[in-house]
Formats: structure tokens, sequence, C-alpha cells
């Protein structure tokens, strides 16, 4: 399955994110997720990174968080809603919320 | 030709603290009238997924009547197996938790209900998230 | 074009998702996309007519009139979580539609694309 995981928490979601996999998925961070992709906690990046996945991160939850491009994983690529509108029905057939 | 949308409806969130889990059974059960929105032949299939911490939503004896007046979520379980509604119990993560199948509602029978629950590995819910149309989290 | 339902629990003060929602709603509709929005549980509260926008709080009546206006966005409040709430039919912002949960499951039948903001 074609799979988008909205990650709104700056918790791991690891009970979900771990087990889970998909012939092609994409991780797009919003609201308190984006943390994941700007702040390195003890020094090290987010577990999620360690999945095999597109990222994206909501460049308004960014900005509004105090950070900007600059500030963001090379991993991740910054988006903005109509981007996301088109990820959701362009890239991947099933979407989920965490 | 009958065109049925499967629905799944993955718990991972602990009972009574918010009302995640419990709108996912209450969601679920709303499949039962859903019929009277949809043409002939059309119907919404749901399967009930319990991960994670939501493994907790299906132990026995939960008493949230008597101390919080409110139906339990092990009512919701039971009636969910009575209208023969599909559930999966990720065995992983009971097993994390140390809890054995004899402490889960694992059927309806004292409410007349014949389907049963079942144990699995995650790997058959994986199954069963690529196989439905709609996934989604509570 | 393609039709995105979109389901809500998170309240309306002091959770963002509905705000999220709201805005992804908005660029579905301006991309010509129909979208169908759902909300039970504390989520209800965004059908509540006479909200007042104070800065410090999420104000998303204004944004939710332009959205209905397009003709291509649908919004449902479930009813008994509205009646559990305090708040009646007369209460309700115009526009919205007060049902029960089989309507979600209906919108989802025939969605491209579902989106439960369930966690929060």
């Amino acid at each position: 399955m074609k799979l988008g995981v909205f990650m709104s928490s700056f918790e791991s979601g690891s009970d979900v994110l771990d087990r889970l996999t998909a012939e092609k998925l994409g991780i797009i961070l919003v609201g308190n997720g984006v943390y994941h992709a700007a702040v390195k906690d003890s020094g090290k990046e987010s577990p999620i990174f360690k999945k095999s996945a597109n990222f994206y991160v909501l460049a308004e939850d960014l900005e509004s968080r105090g950070f900007n491009a600059s500030n963001v994983d090379s991993r991740a690529k910054v988006v903005n809603y109509g981007d996301v509108v088109d990820l959701i029905f362009n890239d991947y057939e099933k979407i989920i919320w965490i | 030709m009958a065109t049925i949308k499967k629905l799944a409806f993955v718990v991972r969130s602990l009972p009574y603290k918010t009302e995640a889990s419990r709108l996912a059974f209450t969601h679920a059960i709303a499949s039962q009238t859903v019929e009277i929105y949809l043409e002939d032949g059309e119907n919404i299939e749901p399967v009930l997924c319990f991960i994670g911490n939501g493994v907790m939503n299906c132990l026995k004896n939960q008493q949230a009547m008597k101390h919080y007046g409110i139906t339990s979520n092990e009512q919701h379980m039971k009636n969910s197996l009575l209208l023969d509604l599909k559930v999966m119990i990720c065995k992983e993560d009971l097993d994390k938790f140390g809890i054995k199948e004899d402490a889960l509602i694992m059927d309806a029978e004292d409410i007349g209900g014949e389907t049963k629950a079942q144990i699995v590995p995650y790997s058959e819910i994986q199954k069963e998230l690529e196989a439905v149309d709609h996934i989604q989290l509570f | 074009m393609g039709k995105l339902t979109i389901g809500c629990f998170s309240s309306l003060v002091g959770s963002l998702s509905l705000d999220f929602g709201v805005k992804l709603s908005q660029a579905a509709v301006q991309k010509g996309h129909t979208v169908d929005f759902w909300v039970s549980s504390n989520a209800t509260m965004l059908s509540k007519k006479g909200q007042r926008a104070f800065k410090d709080y999420s104000a998303l009546a204004k944004p939710l009139s332009e959205l209905f206006a397009t003709g291509k966005f649908k919004a449902t409040a479930c009813e008994a979580c509205a009646e559990a709430r305090g708040y009646g039919k007369e209460d309700t912002m115009e526009g919205w539609i007060r049902k029960s949960m089989d309507w979600y499951l209906a919108s989802a039948f025939s969605a491209d694309r579902v989106l439960l903001m369930g966690g929060d």
C-alpha cells in the first residue's frame, strides 16, 4: 500500500510506526510533529528518520514554532497546505494521523 | 453488484482518560445503520484492531458504570462482537504487557453473540490494513 | 477531482487539530476537490454558533462560512456528542447539519481519501 502518515505529535508513535510497512511510505510532519525534523534530542536525530520514507514538513507549523527551512533535516521537504493536498490525492492511497 | 468498503478502526489509546477508544467502538458499531445512506448492495465492513496500549480496552471486568456512571468499553466490545464485527487483538502487545487470553473479552456469549475476538500476530493486522480501503487511528 | 472526508474529535480551543482540518479543507477546495468534514466528541464545539474571535483562541467561524459558500464543503456534527455537551440544534452555526455517526461512515464510503484525526 501507499501510505501517508501525518505525525502531529513529538512523541515517537513507535507503537504504530516501528511495525508499519508500506510499499511507499510518506511521513508528513505537522503541528508538534515538526520538532522531529527541527531539533535533536540529546544530539540524536528523531527515530522516525530510521524509517524508509519520504519526509515532509508543513512550513506554517514550522514557522509558528520559531523555525524555518534552514533548521530542517535535509531529508525532509518543506511543504505548504496545497502541497499536502496533492500528496494526499496523488501520492498516497491511505492516510493516517498519529 | 455489491460494493463493500472496508474500514479499519485501529485503537492505540488507553480507555477512559480520553474518548478516543470509545469513539472507535461507537463509530464502528454505526456501520449497522449506514445502509440508510447507501444504495442497494453497498455497505461498510468495519474491522476493529487493538495495538499498543489499545489492548487495555479488551480487558475483562471493567467497572466503569459502577465508578464513572458510563458504559464500559467492555460492553462496547461485547456489542461489537454481538454484531459480528471483526475484532483483532495484537499478540505481541499482549505479551509485552503479560496479558493472557483469559483476561480478555473474547466473546459476547452472555448476550447471545457468536463471533469471537481473534488474538493475532501484528503481521496479520498489517495484512488487514493493506486490505482495507481506509485506515483510522484512534 | 476527488473527495476528502475529514473526521476530528479534538476541541476547538486547546488543540490545533481542527485548525489543521479547516486549513486542509480550504486548500483542497481551492484545488477543486470536495470535502466532507465530520466532528464528534469535543470537536462538535466547532459547530456552535455565536463564537467570538479572541486572539488567544482559535477562531474558525469565518473560514467555515467561506468554505460553506464554495458549495464544495459539507460539515456535519455528531448529534449525540453535541447534545451531551448541552447544546441543541438551535445553537448550531448556519451551514452545519447534525447526524449520527453512520453519516460519517457513509461519507467515508464514497470518499477517495479519509483522514481521521482521532488521537488527541
